[in-house]
């Protein structure tokens, strides 16, 4: 079920009425919660709640298991095993297709006959984010920083619809105590809940798709046919969709958790005002940057073991948490430039700080330097995550070289102005929008529905008919 | 730059400030700011009366999705619901809010349309056009008016290049989205792509095909037109009377509707290469297809001249025609044609498809490099 339709919203009533009237039924609120994340996610196509339950299973005596063993070998074998478990599920699902048909065409190519069976696997929604919140659960007992959850929490942990289709990635520790006590139903923060619920609405429904339709995939779909500005903004105009997109996902989903009494951990920060890249990973998609590095950079050994060897686990990490978003070349290239930039980081910062100078250099000017040309190394990496394969990525970068002199029809100042506009958006200091919400919740209740009615109004009406499905779903 | 995970520390780069990492039991903070907090009914109260006041202003724009919308249970409901309360925001007049700002269209307007890539007469590459902006004969699109004999579209230049235009549903657009590129970069064709997603000929009260293929032929000119158009067709003709896809009916009155579509597509003396639709994985689908095939074929022979049917049944399914999801194209490589719906084309399906067009084409005696 997609968040911005109508289904949804009736859906939501339903759910928020049943959340708060179960609230003081601990086991009935969560097999009502379990039931309506189950019909949530089985809306398309119910064979997929079989999966979500076998990562459940899986989960739980993983867990289960991992906390009954006594000795520090046994507690590594039986976490070793749930976790190869998980990735195995989670491999079948999101890597069979891409590694079947490369190996065939590698053995077909050495006249060795094909090596497994080409079949085809349909990859489910948010198998990538519920598979990591389960092996972070798994992890977690393991490290000892999580006791085991009863199999109706966990259920619940994992299938909570409001986090189920595209995160945020919310850890054991955060959301299994919320979800065994009681919730204030008297103290619900609706007027920031709202506020998330429609900024992110606004985010996805006008300024994603508009920018998509208007620059982004007429220009990835025939680069060669397009100016050099235009492959710019298109450029540009994806770091806009996306961040739209993902961000807007994200916001509506807190918001959502905020209405039936959960809190949610941040996942964007205003990432586009980042001065370098490892300030971007501070602020995009954070519940996967901490993900990734507490499961994979410091188990991989960090950075305790000098220079080379962090920038291996660095590299390892961001090429691998590109690979996590789908299993194809141009992840790879992504995930290596992310991993390119962040080493060069840190390597001048160590430069830096034995030279006794402070770790990033600061000034007005350089800021917005830093700030400038950060952004347009991110874009470079978007080009490489848009593209449907290398040939079209090199072909839009292509364009910056020979694409000069043309016409760009599609620059008109609309565009221009929903671009500059989102990305100085991200400027606005967070106490501007807290007092917004805090001058909304007082005012009178009549004023209140006609302030949200019509946002809405204004969402729908300046939305196309027909949202598309939000990016990372596919992830 | 922080240092985590206890002893030895990492300092790790993209640490998040985690909201979480000083409060791991994530117990609410007390409220700190201004804002009020209110009682799950004050709250819900809010949610359902705001989601009343939007649907009575925008019912009519519901009322008409729901009218266009495929033909069943869900579409009858909503109307049902709708219907009243569209009435009631007529009456009041509380539609005219909606109209005034566009009627929910978008800030781009409707998704989809046409756009044209390749050379322009006297050979400058184009860029793509989005039709809300073109008018007949505008830009790079714009037939040349010959003061010589005209030029021969069987052997055409960068000067004057072919004029291929293509339209389809969302299959169509899949393949659409590989020939129009390929067309392109040959520096001889230009190629204009008019696709729109969930359309066919048996709904033109949703889209309106043979008006749109009517403009689209005006303002282009193509001296080719690709169609591949059908997988939403296997419906119920809205009437009235109704006539439903499994009545004796439906398949004289869709032979008409393609008929009609291939004299318009044929109107401007246009080569018509009409591509049928793929195996389908479901069964169900698959046997609809193969009814729309059917009619299409039969129409494609009687046409003067005869429209070129271009079967994908064994370009894009087995020896036998039956639906796989992969094939091997003309390199010899295993290639994924099927997106996991079992319906539409990846972009390598789309590639196997454009390179039979391009085939057929240079068989009809088109010289496309």
């Amino acid at each position: 079920m997609l968040f911005p339709t109508t289904d949804f919203a009736i859906f939501f009533a339903i759910a928020f009425t049943v959340n708060w009237l179960l609230n003081p039924y601990s086991g009935w609120w969560k097999l009502s919660m379990i039931g309506l994340s189950y019909v949530f996610y089985g809306w398309v196509g119910w064979s997929y709640c079989l999966l979500l339950l076998l990562t459940t299973s899986v989960t739980y005596v993983g867990g289960a298991w991992v906390n009954a063993t006594s000795t520090e070998r046994t507690r590594r074998i039986a976490m070793g095993v749930s976790v190869g478990a998980l990735l195995a599920i989670l491999g079948w699902f999101k890597y069979y297709g891409f590694v079947s048909v490369n190996l065939d065409n590698l053995t077909h190519a050495l006249d060795m006959g094909r090596a497994i069976p080409l079949l085809q696997v349909g990859l489910p929604i948010a198998i990538s984010f519920f598979t990591f919140m389960a092996i972070s659960y798994v992890v977690d007992i393991y490290r000892r920083d999580l006791e085991p959850a009863k199999p109706l929490d966990l259920a619940v942990y994992i299938s909570f619809f409001p986090h189920l289709l595209a995160g945020p990635i919310v850890r054991g520790g955060e959301l299994l105590p919320q979800i065994r006590r009681r919730r204030d139903p008297n103290s619900i923060d609706y007027s920031r809940a709202f506020w998330l619920i429609l900024a992110g609405l606004f985010k996805k429904v006008v300024i994603s798709s508009y920018v998509s339709s208007a620059i982004v995939t007429p220009v990835f779909t025939s680069p060669t046919q397009h100016s050099a500005p235009e492959a710019i903004f298109a450029a540009w105009g994806y770091a806009v969709q996306i961040y739209c997109d993902f961000s807007g996902y994200t916001d509506i989903a807190i918001g959502l958790a905020m209405l039936l009494g959960f809190r949610f951990p941040q996942n964007f920060d205003a990432p586009y005002t980042a001065r370098n890249l490892q300030d971007f990973w501070r602020r995009w998609h954070m519940t996967l940057s901490r993900w990734l590095r507490d499961y994979l950079y410091i188990p991989l050994g960090g950075s305790a073991n000098g220079d080379a060897q962090t920038v291996r686990n660095i590299m390892i990490t961001m090429v691998l948490g590109g690979l996590w978003h789908g299993a194809a070349w141009t992840f790879v290239v992504w995930g290596t430039l992310q991993g390119v930039g962040q080493s060069f980081g840190h390597i001048r910062r160590k430069s830096r700080e034995r030279r006794g100078l402070p770790a990033v250099a600061e000034g007005p000017v350089r800021d917005w330097v830093q700030r400038f040309l950060t952004f347009q190394y991110v874009c470079l990496g978007w080009v490489f995550f848009n593209a449907t394969g290398m040939s079209q990525a090199f072909s839009v970068i292509g364009r910056l070289f020979s694409g000069w002199g043309e016409a760009s029809p599609l620059i008109t100042p609309l565009l221009v102005i929903t671009i500059v506009g989102t990305i100085a958006s991200q400027f606005v200091p967070p106490l501007r929008v807290d007092r917004l919400q805090a001058a909304f919740s007082r005012q009178r209740t009549a004023v209140q529905v006609g302030l949200l009615g019509f946002a809405l109004l204004g969402i729908t009406t300046f939305g196309p008919v027909g949202v598309a499905p939000f990016i990372y779903y596919r992830f | 730059m922080s240092d985590v995970g206890g002893t030895p520390p990492h300092h790790v780069d993209w640490e998040p400030d985690a909201e979480f990492q000083s409060r791991p039991h994530a117990e609410l903070p007390p409220a700190e700011d201004d804002r009020l907090r209110a009682r799950w009914q004050h709250v819900l109260m809010l949610g359902v009366a705001a989601f009343a006041l939007w649907f009575l202003l925008y019912a009519p724009t519901l009322q008409h999705n729901a009218q266009v919308s495929p033909v069943g249970t869900r579409r009858t409901v909503s109307l049902d619901v709708t219907g009243p309360v569209a009435a009631v925001s007529r009456f009041l007049q509380l539609s005219h809010i909606v109209s005034i700002t566009g009627r929910g269209n978008g800030l781009g307007g409707p998704g989809g349309g046409l756009t044209v890539v390749g050379p322009r007469p006297g050979g400058q590459a184009i860029g793509s056009r989005p039709k809300s902006g073109s008018k007949p004969h505008q830009g790079g699109t714009a037939p040349t008016t010959p003061t010589t004999a005209p030029p021969n579209p069987k052997d055409p230049t960068a000067a004057n290049p072919l004029r291929v235009l293509i339209v389809g549903d969302s299959i169509g657009i899949d393949l659409g989205d590989a020939l129009q590129p390929d067309l392109a970069q040959t520096g001889v064709v230009s190629a204009a792509l008019d696709g729109r997603v969930s359309t066919g000929l048996t709904r033109p009260d949703y889209f309106n095909w043979p008006a749109e293929l009517t403009a689209d032929i005006k303002s282009q000119d193509p001296q080719v037109v690709v169609i591949m158009i059908g997988a939403n067709d296997a419906q119920d003709f809205l009437g009235p009377p109704d006539v439903p896809y499994t009545s004796p009916q439906w398949n004289t009155l869709y032979a008409q509707r393609v008929a009609q579509f291939m004299q318009i597509a044929q109107s401007g003396g246009a080569t018509v290469v009409w591509v049928g639709m793929p195996p389908m994985q479901n069964a169900g689908l698959n046997a609809q297809m193969s009814d729309v095939n059917a009619v299409v074929q039969q129409q494609a022979a009687k046409t003067h001249p005869p429209v070129v049917y271009l079967s994908t049944d064994r370009s894009l399914g087995t020896e036998q025609g039956a639906y796989t999801a992969f094939v091997t194209n003309g390199a010899g490589q295993v290639v994924n044609v099927r997106t996991p719906d079992g319906t539409h084309l990846t972009p390598g399906g789309g590639q196997v498809a454009a390179q039979q067009v391009i085939a057929e084409l240079q068989t009809l005696g088109y010289h496309i490099p």
